[in-house]
């Protein structure tokens, strides 16, 4: 056999009865030392920590037991005594629905899993090294305007309210491009407590609300349904999403608008719905819009400030949380974001909840 | 009104975050790293701890399992500022006892004031007890 990966066939006992070249260099085995002997006793399998995993537990015993092939990752321990994270893919060979063997294709990911870790690590230095300097030109222009230092004169405010503006772009850029990365390396870490998301959504609406006054943007928030505006979730997941689709909501707004937020507690989820006056979104549109770096051409020309990875973003955020996001636009009229949370989140890759069961 | 230590190594930030929280009426001590701030917790006996993860000398999460270890005072709040909201070392920091994350490049002077308000009068949050 020739083939990029290490391949081991094993017989209705699980006694290897061929093995290829790459196989045998990954694991630093000759071959007179595998063939014939029963593949777990000489393909260790450890976790880790380099403790010994269960036979039950390996890929190979669970193909030979459902007759299902099954794909993943694991440690082995090779010749030498190093442990070496692989991936693994294990097919049964059936005859009449009855395991007669099964093939093993593996591979050596210690490169990948250093790039990955790499990334990791480049990602949360990125992360603060971009934001310190950051975080002192946002803190010292609010402590100016906020009259910390002495009173300022009128124009000096508008001056530093441009600063703050500024600063609030770039800083909510980094946080797009570190936030994607983050998600599409695996990388975002969801803490779930319990919150109030009627607190949340206020305090991104006052966070918000000097940029909408200065657009003559109206801001409100309701809350309606029996349930509780509190739920289990990750709060600064939560808090970027909806400071994403407000912030949106009040970009692609004209002067004198609204934007309105309203959190419906219904019994099993919370639904938030973003609404605004805004250009809104051609229906031709309609499916790219949570593409990454998608902007709508009618709103390209008006506001040029956008990267188009906002709601791409949004998407991927709320996967993490269990939710769902659609929406509804119409072309000159305004647009509604429409989100959902689970009640009870504890964490990411649930497959219980289906939000369009309870779609109002 | 209350006892507050600011956990920081960049100083401009560790200065704005006095000079707000000492114009609210409490009482600020400040530290450069974790080393300085175990030290100066001992004396000065905070009510609430602003606590910067990523430090020299002595990080955030550091501290924070010696100041658990050695139990200096077990009702302190603990807030966490970071930039890397969303990672593995702001889940840790809870474990260990913080009760709220900061980031520090979205938070406003008033909003600091606030959540330090805040944070005060909620009733304290025991630390997990470790397996």
């Amino acid at each position: 056999m020739s083939i990029g990966d290490g391949v081991i066939v094993t017989d209705e006992f699980g006694k290897i009865t061929r093995v290829n070249p790459q196989a045998l260099r990954i694991l630093g085995h000759k071959e007179d030392e595998l063939l014939g002997q029963w593949f777990p006793q000489k393909i260790i399998a450890v976790n880790p920590q380099d403790k010994a995993i269960p036979l039950i537990d390996r890929p190979m015993a669970k193909a030979y037991l459902t007759g299902k092939s099954i794909s993943e990752k694991s440690y082995y321990r090779v010749a030498d005594g190093r442990v070496i994270p692989v991936h693994i893919s294990v097919s049964p060979i059936l005859l009449n629905n009855r395991p007669q063997g099964a093939i093993e294709i593996f591979r050596d990911i210690t490169t990948e899993e250093g790039i990955d870790r790499m990334k990791s690590e480049f990602i949360s230095l990125a992360s603060h090294q971009l934001r310190t300097p950051l975080s002192s030109i946002k803190t010292y222009s609010h402590m100016l305007v906020d009259g910390y230092m002495g009173d300022l004169t009128s124009a000096q405010k508008k001056s530093l309210k441009t600063i703050i503006f500024a600063s609030n772009r770039m800083n909510e850029l980094i946080s797009t491009l570190l936030n994607i990365t983050r998600i599409e390396s695996g990388a975002i870490a969801v803490s779930v407590k319990m919150l109030d998301t009627k607190r949340l959504t206020d305090e991104v609406l006052t966070e918000l609300s000097l940029h909408a006054s200065d657009k003559k943007i109206t801001l409100s928030l309701r809350c309606t349904g029996k349930g509780s505006t509190r739920l289990k979730t990750d709060g600064l997941i939560l808090k970027e999403i909806i400071t994403n689709l407000l912030s949106n909501a009040i970009k692609y707004t004209p002067e004198g608008g609204n934007v309105s937020a309203k959190i419906n507690a219904r019994p099993n989820d919370i639904m938030i719905t973003v609404t605004d006056t805004g250009w809104g979104i051609p229906k031709h549109d309609h499916d790219q819009i949570f593409s990454k770096f998608f902007r709508a051409p009618n709103v390209s020309k008006l506001e040029t400030t956008g990267t188009g990875l906002g709601l791409y973003l949004v998407k991927g955020l709320l996967e993490e949380l269990g939710g769902n996001i659609w929406f509804t636009s119409k072309e000159g009229e305004g647009s509604d974001f429409h989100f959902t949370l689970p009640r009870n989140y504890t964490g990411p890759k649930t497959d219980e909840y289906d939000p369009k069961v309870n779609k109002l | 009104m209350a006892n507050i230590l600011i956990v920081e190594d960049d100083r401009d930030l560790n200065n704005a975050y006095s000079i707000i929280l000492n114009s609210e009426g409490h009482t600020v001590e400040t530290a450069f790293n974790g080393e300085e701030a175990l030290r100066k917790a001992k004396i000065f006996s905070p009510d609430l701890i602003l606590l910067d993860l990523l430090m020299p000398i002595m990080g955030g999460l550091e501290f924070l399992q010696a100041y658990k270890l050695i139990k200096l005072h077990p009702d302190v709040k603990v807030l966490i500022f970071t930039n890397m909201e969303n990672s593995p070392e702001v889940a840790e920091a809870y474990r260990l006892g913080a009760q709220r994350c900061i980031i520090k490049s979205w938070t406003a002077p008033h909003n600091l004031a606030r959540v330090v308000n805040d944070s005060l009068q909620a009733p304290s949050i025991p630390a997990k007890k470790s397996k």
